[in-house]
């Protein structure tokens, strides 16, 4: 805990409290403590956090920062997994929970403006009356908050026919490095012009603040129906995934968990699980009922197809909601095998399910980490689990490892690094898997033309040395310009 | 540093959480302030913090776990289940013990020693009645005047229930024992009576012990743990012999569940049962041992108190009971109503805003009466509602169904 407010820094804390008054400028050491991870493993030392309420606020205090030569790092609700939130190299914390108004609910063109502190559900639950709701649907939706939700431009369950959070982001209000405050993207469906709106979903941060957004609210389905498929193994199960999808359908959510899996969110939840199957596919349809009801039964004639055990369909809004929050809770019941998790996030191409799970288990075997797994299986999304006790010596490192084997098993198969957690620190260094010197090159150009000082979440995504010819500041000091 | 009691939160209750964050909207303490050192995930990683040295009991520690409510609806949604409760007495104990001041140390005597004695609560009944009926409730300091307003109309004295037994006509289904609890007796002497009335009916013998004591929830919530310690020994020598302790308040009873921390093993032996009585009500519904009425009494707004709801899950028993009355149920949000003990004296700001939201909120409902089946939060509720609804416990509305039913047969 080296990095405080002291010398210098303590014109820097004066100048906080001036715009936001004492309470909302927390940096004893327990208060920065609670600031320095996310949901995930990663730990960082911030320096100072501050709660902020308006456009103007943010503006102003990130003028501050940038005067101090203090980062700035932005926080939701802190539940991201990648560290994205993550003070890494010290810095100011700016939380968005206080934002939190649905300002503005257009029920005719179906959008929203909010703040970027207004939890996911909160959103979906407030646009329920008027029979919509906000697609993108993370499993901690919850409690995230859709500042957090554009940052990392998260996906859900529901991606699979809905897509993730960028396309369902219309415009944003954004506090820029130099405390301006900028309108991207228009509550156009087309806008003109390059595409900021585009760079800035899922930018981690790293471009700017986001401090209000136009969200587009997505009609909610005439029917649903939700099955719960037992499989004897996660073969089967794969197999009738790519059965589906080749019979041209696309359920509105596809998703997989294993054995260990159901076990341990069964002994929580006690939502009826086939806990005595290898794998469980939970498979939801909507559109009008009779649409709903033909593809349901060709999805159960696949099923069955596959060596399907059980087919069980929720039969009331009550049974398909303990589905899906026996899903969504999933992440959090792995404590009950060990203290500490890692929920990894990687995609495959879904043609090759099967031989990357394989690799998957046969990985957990050899780093002896408890495997347990839960995924979009719908867009080959993977979510392995390690459970693993933090405390054991070297036991982190290896679980490191570990992921690191994940994500090259994935991209050698022709996937990608994230699905939908985004890269953080935690997958930082292994961008250069995907992407060409040149690619990494033109991302770190972006990122100067929106920030060259370096101000927001310094260090996220982009690898050191991305930028060729990287001299650490674009112009050399004292250059006329 | 670190912590120095036996009541100290320990390394696997703490580890036990993973920092997911499903909690956070969950916590009202939370949703008021947003901040991370008012929800439960900042509060386990507060007390693990201090279990590392990283950081000692300081005033920012004590603030972060006294602002809390208490009211565990973090424990129901949590899927690591982490025992969030008792590491919060746990961690209120360390307060009290590292760094007891005078009025913490004053404030766990007088919820040892005052609500733990007869004779100390008929003198504040008498008080408390003097007061009430003299308007002086009206002018008294603002920290107890909520509470006060919230009160039944309290008798100078009321007689004692302890050392009677109450028999069935037919051989007994089983042995309860009634907890008498320290303000349940004097100022809700009808919720005993109903649940005595009830429980007979339904079969059972009912003992009230007399050497009973205090259940001790307060003291513990407060970090008084020595106390609280105490209270429960004397208890569980108390009741030894009956099939189940029973109690009508939601508080009385997920402590006296909680009874094998705070009770020393040999003074609790295994057959140590605990119902709050609405589970017990709504078991002899289901088994047709109490009768369900028609419909056609008045819509009920049906609080769920924390400590029944998130404590012990108990969701579904006090609405039965009402329908068993012949009442409709509107729910309420099930978010703290701020009573939460002692808290709306400690914190009457907080306290006093989340009442007003729910007071609120049952003003929307349409509903004419209000159920609550813990007697802080019905004086919580009272008290915002500034005397426009009844509010009882489900038992006292299922009993006065039963006897206007009877009457109107006659």
């Amino acid at each position: 805990m080296a990095a405080t407010l002291t010398g210098s820094n303590t014109k820097f804390r004066d100048d906080l409290i001036r715009v936001l008054g004492a309470e909302r400028v927390m940096d004893s050491t327990l208060e920065r403590h609670l600031y320095a991870k996310d949901a995930g493993v990663y730990t960082g030392n911030p320096t100072v956090v501050v709660m902020i309420e308006t456009t103007e606020e943010v503006a102003q205090v990130v003028r501050a920062a940038r005067r101090h030569g203090i980062p700035v790092v932005a926080r939701g609700a802190g539940t991201g997994l990648s560290a994205g939130a993550v003070p890494e190299v010290g810095g100011m914390v700016l939380v968005t929970t206080r934002m939190n108004r649905i300002e503005e609910i257009d029920t005719e063109n179906r959008t929203a403006w909010v703040g970027p502190g207004v939890i996911n559900l909160d959103l979906s639950a407030a646009t329920t009356p008027f029979g919509m709701h906000f697609a993108p649907d993370p499993s901690s939706q919850s409690a995230c908050t859709v500042g957090g939700n554009i940052a990392c431009n998260s996906g859900g369950p529901h991606c699979l026919s809905e897509g993730s959070t960028v396309n369902h982001v219309l415009a944003l209000e954004v506090v820029t490095d130099t405390g301006d405050v900028m309108i991207v993207g228009s509550g156009a469906p087309d806008p003109i012009g390059l595409d900021l709106r585009g760079i800035l979903v899922g930018s981690e941060g790293t471009l700017g603040i986001v401090t209000r957004a136009l969200v587009k609210l997505t009609p909610n389905p005439p029917d649903v129906r939700t099955m719960a498929v037992a499989f004897p193994t996660i073969e089967d199960a794969a197999a009738t995934v790519s059965g589906i999808i080749a019979a041209g359908l696309i359920p509105a959510a596809l998703e997989m968990m294993d054995q260990l899996m159901m076990q341990a969110i069964e002994n929580w939840l006690h939502a009826g699980l086939p806990v005595e199957a290898g794998a469980l596919l939970l498979a939801e349809v909507t559109g009008v009922t009779e649409a709903v009801a033909a593809e349901a039964e060709i999805i159960t004639s696949i099923a069955h197809g596959n060596n399907a055990l059980s087919v069980q369909v929720a039969a009331s809004p009550e049974e398909r909601e303990i589905l899906w929050k026996s899903r969504k809770s999933a992440f959090g019941a792995v404590a009950q095998a060990a203290p500490d998790y890692y929920l990894h996030d990687t995609v495959v191409p879904r043609t090759r399910l099967v031989e990357a799970m394989r690799q998957v288990y046969e990985i957990g075997e050899r780093y002896e980490i408890i495997m347990m797994n839960v995924f979009h299986a719908g867009d080959g999304n993977l979510h392995p689990l390690m459970a693993f006790d933090a405390s054991e010596p070297g036991r982190l490192d290896k679980v490191k490892a570990a992921a690191d084997e994940l994500v090259e098993l994935c991209v050698e198969k022709g996937g990608v690094l994230s699905g939908e957690h985004g890269i953080g620190i935690e997958k930082r260094h292994l961008m250069p898997l995907l992407f060409t010197e040149m690619d990494l090159d033109a991302q770190a150009r972006v990122k100067e033309a929106f920030d060259a000082e370096g101000v927001f979440n310094p260090g996220k995504v982009l690898p050191e040395g991305s930028r060729c010819f990287d001299f650490g500041r674009p112009v050399p000091e004292g250059a006329w310009v | 540093m670190g912590y120095q009691t036996p009541y100290a939160p320990t390394r696997s209750e703490l580890s036990s959480c993973i920092q997911c964050g499903l909690c956070l909207p969950h916590c009202p303490t939370f949703r008021l302030t947003g901040k991370e050192t008012d929800s439960p995930r900042g509060r386990l990683t507060a007390m693990a913090a201090v279990l590392d040295g990283i950081t000692g009991i300081d005033e920012v520690f004590a603030e972060t776990i006294s602002f809390c409510l208490g009211c565990r609806a973090c424990e129901p949604v949590c899927p690591s289940m982490v025992p969030y409760g008792r590491t919060l007495e746990g961690a209120r104990a360390e307060i009290s013990a590292q760094r007891g001041g005078v009025t913490r140390r004053l404030r766990g005597w007088v919820m040892e020693t005052w609500l733990g004695s007869p004779a100390i609560m008929r003198v504040i009944t008498w008080t408390t009645a003097l007061v009430q009926q003299t308007g002086l409730d009206r002018i008294a300091p603002r920290r107890v005047r909520s509470g006060l307003r919230g009160l039944r109309r309290i008798g100078w004295r009321t007689p004692s229930l302890r050392g009677r037994t109450f028999q069935p006509d037919q051989a007994p289904v089983a042995t309860v024992g009634l907890l008498t609890g320290c303000i349940m007796g004097p100022w809700f002497a009808d919720v005993h009576h109903a649940s005595i009335a009830l429980l007979v009916r339904a079969g059972y013998r009912v003992v009230v012990p007399s050497d009973q004591t205090c259940c001790g929830a307060l003291a513990a919530h407060d970090g008084a743990a020595e106390g609280a310690a105490r209270l429960a020994a004397r208890n569980a020598a108390a009741f030894r012999g009956v099939d189940y302790v029973v109690a009508n308040a939601a508080g009385c009873s997920a402590h006296l569940k909680d009874y094998r921390h705070w009770a020393p093993g040999e003074a609790l032996d295994e057959g140590w049962q605990v119902r709050d009585i609405t589970e017990l009500v709504a078991d002899a519904v289901e088994d047709g041992r109490l009768p369900r009425l028609e419909e056609g009494r008045g819509l009920v707004a049906l609080q769920h108190p924390c400590h029944l709801r998130n404590a012990q899950r108990i969701v579904t028993q006090p609405q039965l009971i009402l329908e068993a009355a012949g009442h409709r149920t509107t729910p309420i949000d099930p978010v703290c109503c701020g009573a939460a003990g002692f808290y709306s004296i400690l914190r009457p700001d907080t306290s006093a805003r989340l009442g007003r939201d729910k007071a609120d909120e049952i003003r929307r409902s349409g509903a004419t009466l209000v159920a609550s089946a813990n007697p802080g939060c019905e004086m919580q509720l009272r008290s915002h509602l500034a005397g426009e609804y009844r509010v009882l416990h489900p038992v006292e509305l299922y009993l006065q169904a039963l006897s206007n039913a009877k009457e109107s047969q006659a």
